[in-house]
């Protein structure tokens, strides 16, 4: 009899046990995913210079900068999201994009390299956009075939294709990206995309609307 | 009543008692995996690319959610009540519960190995949540065959 009461309580106590471990992790995992990074309140390390691909309006007060990979699906996501933001707010905002390449994406050094060479013929952006709304084509392609790729939206831009080979395998326009890959860690980013608004590291966006927000604030704060 | 006083044969085996143990952690490892990856899907922030490999291209596909569902949640709930069966059978001994347990592992393994193929032929990235969890599902397919083994035994209360 003493000995079905001590195990019954025996049991009580396991199940109870069981019972609060399974709350405490439900509770530490959804504190653990909602954490907000430590170094949030980074500041930009390399301050915005001629030398930036820039696109919006120059003398705003509102500078966001991106460290961006062009082959990181949500680099890609975002670059939607700026499309829309500069869509309604173009001329309040001033957009600086600089390359990230993430060395497990075996093609964004040279996707780096043809916007980069792009740019030297004054297409960098459309090359940007290019790159972005196709990155589902060349992302999975090896190197030889993303260079093929690559020389087709170069053709599609009109670039001088010569020229365009020539500068993407230019050692400035190596240099340059790894330049802006050095101020990004220099800025502490640990993933991309990473956006600086006014020189200040942006956490991590909860959502779309959350970002299109913070945007709009700073806007609102230097009219 | 009489039955947890039975005394233990092959159950309290230092062998057989790691094997459910061990069957026990590894399930409470999976769900708590399953559940953070659950947890990121709801409350964490957009997911980037981190500078070290990622689970963003996986996590943001479309095969990462049913119905507006994400997957981490019916396996968080697949580990769930794997280990609750694993503290039932730690519990009561009863071969019953571990014979329901071993009619489920095989689900986990299966639906584990359809999705080790998405991510590496269709989404063409690996997610090292999800590779723990293949690992885990894996782990406790053969932990309950190992277990079955030992069921023919009269159970009794592990807890003695």
């Amino acid at each position: 009899m003493q000995y079905n009461r001590r195990r019954a309580k025996k049991r009580a106590i396991l199940w109870l046990g069981i019972i609060a471990l399974i709350g405490g992790a439900v509770f530490g995992m959804i504190k653990l995913a909602g954490r907000t990074p430590a170094s949030q309140t980074a500041l930009l390390a390399s301050a915005v210079s001629a030398s930036d691909w820039i696109r919006g309006n120059r003398d705003s007060k509102v500078v966001l900068v991106e460290y961006s990979d062009f082959q990181c699906p949500a680099c890609k996501i975002f670059y939607s999201l700026l499309k829309d933001i500069q869509g309604k707010y173009g001329d309040k905002l001033e957009l600086v994009y600089r390359n990230f390449p993430l060395s497990y994406h075996a093609d964004a050094m040279l996707a780096a390299q043809a916007a980069g060479a792009a740019g030297k013929q004054g297409k960098f952006w459309e090359m940007h956009d290019m790159l972005f709304e196709n990155q589902d084509i060349w992302a999975g392609q090896s190197n030889a075939d993303a260079m093929k790729t690559f020389t087709s939206y170069a053709l599609a831009l009109d670039l001088n294709i010569d020229q365009f080979k020539n500068d993407l395998n230019s050692t400035e326009i190596k240099v340059k990206i790894e330049d802006d890959s050095q101020g990004g860690i220099e800025s502490g980013i640990d993933a991309t995309p990473t956006f600086f608004l006014n020189g200040e590291k942006l956490p991590p966006p909860t959502s779309y609307g959350d970002f299109e927000n913070t945007i709009v604030q700073a806007i609102n704060a230097n009219p | 009543m009489e039955i947890s006083k039975t005394p233990s044969s092959k159950l309290s085996t230092p062998i057989h008692r790691g094997l459910i143990w061990a069957f026990i952690i590894i399930s409470f490892l999976g769900f708590l995996d399953a559940t953070f990856l659950t947890a990121e899907h709801y409350f964490g922030p957009l997911l980037g690319c981190p500078i070290f490999g990622g689970c963003d291209k996986v996590l943001i596909s479309p095969y990462s959610a049913v119905g507006g569902i994400p997957v981490a949640l019916f396996g968080a709930v697949y580990y769930l009540v794997v280990f609750i069966l694993g503290v039932a059978y730690f519990d009561t001994g009863r071969s019953r519960v571990l014979r329901f347990a071993a009619s489920l592992t095989p689900l986990g393994l299966i639906a584990s190995l359809w999705f080790l193929y998405l991510q590496i032929f269709v989404i063409e990235a690996l997610c090292f949540y999800c590779l723990v969890s293949a690992l885990i599902s894996t782990l406790l397919f053969i932990l309950t065959l190992l277990l079955r083994r030992k069921i023919a035994v009269p159970a009794s209360s592990l807890l003695e």
